[in-house]
């Protein structure tokens, strides 16, 4: 099983301990990984379609030469890249426009068969639950969790969950938890936005949301909250502080990456999953995690 | 069928508390909410108050929430509500004034912001024929949108209006969209003044919760990416957003991919000394947690030239 694997800015950059904890994951899992160096920017549904459009195109392409689908570990790179990858396929024309003015000079042509899936699909969909199972070491029972998707992971339902079979997607999240063993800790935001696309424009907003999804894990008793997007987690994780601030109530909640909640089933110890570089002390979490161990 | 209908109650001339009153109405099968609702008015309870007007899904007057999520009472099946039980809970929409029962103000919902987007064409001078013709498919997007029967489904679902309620919302960016859009508008600058101001496209996450309600599929939230889309090719004037998208595209376009810890002071603005002191904290709590991306430090991605270059291409074709 192998994949171009796009990890996206963040995992590097805001939260380098995505990256590595996604690699040792994948390995262990045996899933290979051909990561993709020489392509851009997803755009992060900042830039304009008109710009961003024909660099996911090149980013497409690149994996069609491979001949592999792309595994991304981000909701937002997921979602821009399936939205665009959604237009591309559905509009030969379009495609053709693409390819002429912009890829042609590479010598290069998207034909439109890559696939685009994040690491969270790829479990469900491609690597199978049974097979998941057989390798958990540390079920990790008696830990509370909640989901939090990233809405990209959700939303448009013609690029995220074209067919009814594919609207399990909007589950998975929820389903791992207890195939790992944890006992959820349901919240009604889990699929809502987190605020981080309006952190620059209208930060009151962006730590608002904050402080309402962290706020109402901490009531359900959760012991984390587990995100497969690192943007959703630099707002969660990072920003949590800032809304406790503006919302005058302590929150406290550790943040989890999806690749760092997978591996602590898989039996690696919390310091190989890099937990320290979390904003949000996280010393609760693996005391937890080790007395399963 | 029985079923009973657990309806939200206030009343401003009693004592305006909110409290909740229990109806058991016997109903036909197939029946709609809306028919429970009128049969308690008409024989049990003619002090409810309620909204009703076209009973046929057009015109969004009867939206209200039915075991929590938004429905028209006029084409929502008592059935479809009932599988867990023969009862079904009934309230306004959330985050809205009140004025009594299940009656909200709508002028403070939907109608004031849609006033404010100014929802009315503004048109070029005619040619020297006396006509301004536009071709059917520029008008195709924009016709589709003039669908719109502001039932604010859209606005129930948003994702922003639950912690802002002043924000403008789908509804109302969708109308702008719609003049916006359209060929024979000449207020396209004097809209963005708007539309990029507090409250407006710029406030909007584009987490397409409202794409989800929209009982007409018209998509809000493509509408208001597509003007979030437009601003950026006619020059963002909103100088804190303008900061950041300027800061983002740089960074993508010098080396492929995001400097974040450029984009984080460049947003603030290099010389805002005090919107950079507030990033210090965070800034010095990352940088302990050895996280904090430094600025400026960042390298090119391989082929980082051909990015540009398809960059560079996409904003001349824009223009």
């Amino acid at each position: 099983m192998k994949y171009a694997f796009y990890p996206g800015c963040v995992s590097r950059g805001g939260c380098p301990e995505l990256y590595p904890s996604a690699v040792k994951v994948a390995d262990k899992l045996g899933i290979e990984l051909d990561e993709l160096k020489s392509v851009g920017c997803t755009g992060a549904g900042v830039l304009p379609q008109n710009i961003t459009d024909p660099i996911n195109a090149r980013t497409f392409a690149k994996a069609e030469q491979l001949g592999l689908p792309i595994m991304t570990i981000c909701s937002t790179c997921t979602g821009v890249m399936a939205q665009a990858n959604y237009r591309l396929k559905e509009d030969p024309n379009y495609r053709d426009k693409i390819n002429r003015e912009f890829l042609a000079d590479e010598g290069l042509e998207y034909k439109g068969t890559t696939e685009v899936k994040h690491l969270l699909w790829v479990l469900f969909e491609d690597y199978g639950i049974e097979r998941l199972q057989t390798l958990i070491r540390r079920p990790l029972k008696g830990l509370k969790v909640s989901p939090f998707y990233g809405c990209y992971l959700r939303r448009p339902p013609e690029a995220i969950t074209p067919t009814k079979e594919l609207n399990r997607r909007k589950a998975y999240l929820d389903e791992l938890i207890g195939i790992l063993g944890a006992e959820m800790a349901d919240i009604s935001g889990k699929g809502k936005c987190c605020g981080f696309p309006i952190l620059s424009a209208n930060e009151e907003n962006s730590l608002a949301m904050v402080a309402k999804h962290t706020g109402e894990s901490k009531e359900k008793g959760a012991d984390f909250m587990v995100t497969p997007c690192p943007l959703c987690h630099l707002n969660l994780d990072g920003n949590q502080a800032r809304a406790e601030a503006q919302t005058g109530k302590e929150i406290d909640l550790p943040i989890l990456h999806l690749p760092q909640f997978v591996g602590l089933a898989l039996g690696f110890d919390p310091s190989e999953m890099n937990l320290k570089r979390h904003i949000v002390s996280t010393t609760d979490v693996e005391s937890k995690v080790n007395m399963i161990s | 069928m029985e079923v009973t209908y657990k309806v939200y109650r206030k009343d401003p001339e009693k004592d305006g508390k909110p409290g909740r009153a229990n109806y058991a109405v016997d109903l036909l099968e197939g029946a709609t909410v809306l028919d429970g609702l009128l049969k308690i008015r008409d024989e049990m309870d003619s002090s409810l108050a309620f909204r009703a007007s076209c009973l046929r899904g057009n015109c969004g007057d009867c939206m209200v929430r039915i075991n929590g999520g938004s429905r028209l009472t006029c084409v929502a099946r008592v059935s479809a509500f009932t599988q867990k039980g023969p009862e079904i809970s009934l309230d306004p929409l959330r985050n809205v004034p009140v004025i009594k029962d299940l009656v909200f103000d709508w002028d403070a919902f939907m109608w004031n912001k849609i006033k404010a987007i100014k929802p009315w064409l503004e048109a070029q001078e005619a040619s020297s024929n006396g006509e301004n013709i536009i071709p059917d498919a520029e008008l195709k997007e924009v016709r589709k949108v003039m669908s719109c029967y502001h039932c604010g489904m859209c606005d129930e679902g948003c994702t922003v209006l639950p912690v802002d309620f002043h924000f403008l919302g789908p509804a109302a960016l969708t109308k702008a969209y719609r003049f916006v859009f359209d060929p024979r508008d000449k207020e396209t600058k004097e809209r963005f003044k708007t539309l990029e101001g507090p409250k407006g496209i710029w406030d909007c996450v584009h987490c397409y919760e409202a794409d989800e309600h929209c009982p007409r599929n018209l998509e809000p939230t493509k509408r208001i990416v597509a003007l979030r889309d437009r601003a950026f090719q006619l020059g963002i004037t909103n100088e804190k957003v303008a900061r950041h998208h300027n800061s983002f595209a740089a960074s993508v376009k010098e080396s492929g991919w995001l400097d974040e810890g450029r984009l984080a002071v460049e947003s603030e603005g290099l010389t805002n000394i005090s919107g950079l002191m507030k990033l210090l904290p965070i800034a010095a709590k990352a940088l302990m947690k050895g996280k904090a991306p430094i600025p400026y430090m960042h390298s090119k991605r391989p082929d980082a030239d051909k990015i540009k270059k398809i960059f560079e291409k996409a904003e001349r074709e824009e223009k």
